[in-house]
């Protein structure tokens, strides 16, 4: 399904004790430009826009979804998850983040597919409580299977 | 009736909403046709739907736009708090709903 995209490669857990915000997104989005789904642009669009017009991929409690317009730096849909053991703030301590997911979109629709099951999957509270408990790649896959 | 869900892009998490609402509206049995759509806040208009749906950070953004038909949803993924707001718009209008 969809998210496959979340596998051993895209998935990591980090201390996040030293990161910024800016960091984290970078930090979270490595795996996509490692395998080719972005390049270094898209991450610095995706820091811009939060620059610009805030913290509004703060989408709930703990969780971050990172995520730009479409533009040719963007090769495939993608998707990654960086889970810090700190919390890092998201440009401020009103909202505190430990679950950053990276989206890439290709154009203004392919990616919806991959929304859906995430949401689906944030939707249940005891997901989102099992993620945020946990503390290995393995336990986090474990919640998206 | 229209329901427009939105956010900074129009992109990620406006869909999110969306979708989150249409599910909603199947769970409550809701047989009133109530469009849902989603789009990004630079280019919503007052006249685009009945009720518009966005995270705090945007409330600024969202000057053109009635604020009695703002709901404002301090979670995307809360689904008592979408519950809670989405109920109390059918109540408001008279929607009949489980």
């Amino acid at each position: 399904m969809a998210l496959d995209l979340l596998n051993k490669q895209t998935v990591q857990v980090v201390d996040g004790r030293d990161l910024t915000w800016q960091d984290a997104i970078c930090k979270a989005s490595q795996p996509l430009i490692d395998n080719g789904t972005v390049g270094n642009d898209y991450v610095d669009s995706m820091i811009d826009v939060v620059e610009e017009k805030g913290p509004y991929i703060n989408i709930g409690p703990n969780i971050a979804l990172a995520h730009a317009r479409p533009s040719s730096s963007c090769k495939k849909i993608g998707l990654a998850l960086m889970k810090t053991n700190h919390v890092v703030n998201l440009t401020d301590e009103k909202h505190p983040v430990t679950l950053w997911f990276v989206l890439a979109a290709t154009d203004s629709n392919s990616h919806l597919g991959v929304i859906q099951k995430l949401s689906e999957v944030l939707m249940n509270g005891e997901n989102v409580q099992r993620l945020l408990r946990a503390t290995t790649v393995d336990e986090i896959l474990r919640v998206f299977k | 009736m229209k329901f427009e869900a939105l956010c900074q892009s129009g992109l990620g998490s406006s869909f999110m909403v969306q979708m989150n609402i249409q599910n909603l509206l199947k769970q409550e049995n809701v047989k009133e046709d109530i469009q849902v759509d989603h789009s990004d806040i630079g280019s919503a208009t007052p006249d685009q739907a009945d009720y518009f749906f966005l995270d705090p950070t945007l409330e600024t953004s969202a000057g053109n736009l009635p604020k009695d038909r703002l709901i404002i949803l301090n979670s995307l993924v809360d689904p008592n708090e979408l519950k809670e707001k989405v109920n109390a718009i059918l109540d408001k209008e008279g929607i009949e709903h489980s």
